[in-house]
């Protein structure tokens, strides 16, 4: 049941290169509509305020239940995913602008492949083959230990926390928070700690932790409530270890 | 595998948060207890507190290489860092995001303070050996205009507050403070420790207009 029109204002993007342009758009909305699915209502008459038939925005999605992280986009100027973003609970007019900091590919979608260059240059991942067959499972971990680690698996890469970051950026070589927070989760594991020296000396190098400015805009604007500000104290104080280690002997 | 060491950049950046707290900001601690002792009149003071410092054993070593150098490395460093970032206190209207933004300002703006206040108290006692002999009248000549008070009154502030926010943050750099709980309550001490220095520093130019002057 559409129920009014709410006002959309979208800065466009025709194509990587060209000029963002603006849009205003009267869009029908239903009752519990979110920004995705007033979009997609949108899509099917792409008719600007003042008339005009235009190509369809184009906007990214997929899983519609904040955990893919592909709908990540500024809304009334902050970032979030805009799948969980209430009309009802939106100031009006809704501004929808690209995310931050990452090249704009049309519209509403960005690229962010910097995300997962920035996950493997910190060795955000798990080494379970080696050269030769490990037999063993896992380790068991505590209940509390299994926890505070839970909170960091939670990532979905939507990359809001690095569009809120002021050290990050396409001209800075900082990591950005969520990598960060993944070697804290990595270090964790029962199996990733034994390469954990080696993400250290990964966010040690340029880019890397000590590039951040403790803005802790990422922890506020994080839709999945990571605690990121913790992640990078906890690195600062394995960082702080790992220096010791590295000057004085392990 | 390489280690830290052979990279200087951890090193660099570590080196900067260091410097900040030990020796310029335990400097800056030092500087405004020792003025705070302005009140007790211009004999003491000029006798006492600068006379003392003048004494020391290697002075001029340790004016150059345990405020001087270490000063000049941090605000290098600093200004590189300004330069690695870009401040939205607008956008982003979260308490830490606007003193992130601040701890910038201040820094530039000390920059500006320290050039003046070097160059108006050590620089020029270099060349007219009253101003050293009587620090205490030269100060409360000064402070007696108006436009010096107010850019003293602003230079202690920047100072007060780079040093504060400096050392919340440098808490969290160095993996003191991870919590979040841990990481507010460190703040609010800074923030108490910050509005403690401040008032001494306060009271140490109050000192100088009301104490009794003249070094004879
Ligand atoms: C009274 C003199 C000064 C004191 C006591 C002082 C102290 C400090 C301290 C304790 C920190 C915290 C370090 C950390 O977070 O790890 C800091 C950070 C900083 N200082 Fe200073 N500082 C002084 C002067 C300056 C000057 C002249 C500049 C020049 C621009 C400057 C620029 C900065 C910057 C940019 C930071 C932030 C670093 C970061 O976030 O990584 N400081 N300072
Ligand atoms: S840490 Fe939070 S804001 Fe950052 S990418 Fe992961 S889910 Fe998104």
């Amino acid at each position: 049941m559409i129920r009014a029109n709410v006002e959309l204002r979208i800065r466009r993007q025709d194509t990587p290169g060209s000029a963002p342009y603006w849009q205003v758009f009267n869009a029908p909305v239903r009752e519990r509509d979110n920004v995705i699915s007033v979009l997609m209502q949108l899509r099917q008459q792409p008719v600007t305020a003042d008339g005009q038939r235009v190509d369809p925005v184009a906007f990214e999605h997929n899983c519609m239940e904040e955990v893919c992280g592909a709908c990540a986009m500024l809304i009334n100027g902050l970032p979030r995913p805009s799948c969980s973003a209430l009309i009802d609970e939106l100031d009006h007019p809704i501004v929808l602008e690209p995310l931050p900091k990452f090249p704009v590919v049309r519209d509403l979608i960005v690229d962010r492949s910097r995300m997962s260059e920035h996950l493997q240059r910190v060795k955000a991942w798990i080494r379970i083959d080696g050269a030769w067959e490990i037999h063993e499972r896992t380790q068991r971990q505590s209940q509390q230990a299994w926890a505070r680690n839970y909170l960091y698996s939670r990532c979905m890469s939507c990359g809001c926390c690095m569009a809120a970051c002021p050290q990050f950026g396409p001209d800075k070589a900082f990591v950005g928070p969520a990598p960060l927070a993944q070697v804290r989760l990595m270090n964790a594991h029962p199996t990733g700690r034994y390469d954990s020296a080696e993400r250290l000396h990964a966010i040690m190098a340029e880019g890397g932790l000590t590039d951040c400015g403790n803005a802790q805009n990422c922890v506020r604007v994080c839709p999945k409530e990571i605690p990121l500000t913790t992640a990078i104290g906890e690195l600062g104080r394995q960082t702080t270890l790992q220096m010791l280690k590295d000057l004085f002997g392990a | 595998m390489t280690a830290s060491i052979d990279n200087t950049h951890f090193l660099l950046r570590r080196l900067h948060s260091l410097f900040g707290l030990v020796p310029v900001g335990a400097f800056l601690v030092f500087h405004l207890w020792e003025n705070s002792q302005s009140r007790f009149g211009a004999a003491h003071f000029n006798e006492t507190v600068v006379g003392g410092l003048q004494r020391l054993n290697y002075l001029p070593f340790l004016e150059l290489f345990v405020i001087a150098l270490p000063l000049l490395f941090h605000a290098g460093y600093g200004l590189a860092v300004i330069g690695s970032g870009r401040a939205e206190p607008l956008r982003y209207r979260f308490l830490r995001n606007r003193w992130y933004w601040l701890q910038r300002i201040s820094g530039v703006g000390l920059m500006l303070f320290l050039l003046l206040h070097v160059g108006m108290t050590r620089i020029a006692g270099m060349f007219e050996p009253s101003i050293r002999a009587d620090l205490f009248g030269h100060m409360q000549q000064s402070l007696s205009q108006p436009p010096v008070l107010a850019l003293y009154l602003i230079g202690l502030w920047l100072a007060v507050f780079h040093l504060a926010n400096g050392l919340s943050t440098a808490a969290i750099a160095w993996g003191l403070t991870t919590s979040a709980n841990a990481q507010r309550r460190f703040g609010w001490l800074c923030g108490a420790f910050g509005l403690l220095l401040g008032a001494i520093g306060m009271h140490g130019l109050i000192g100088f207009l009301a104490a009794a002057g003249g070094a004879a």
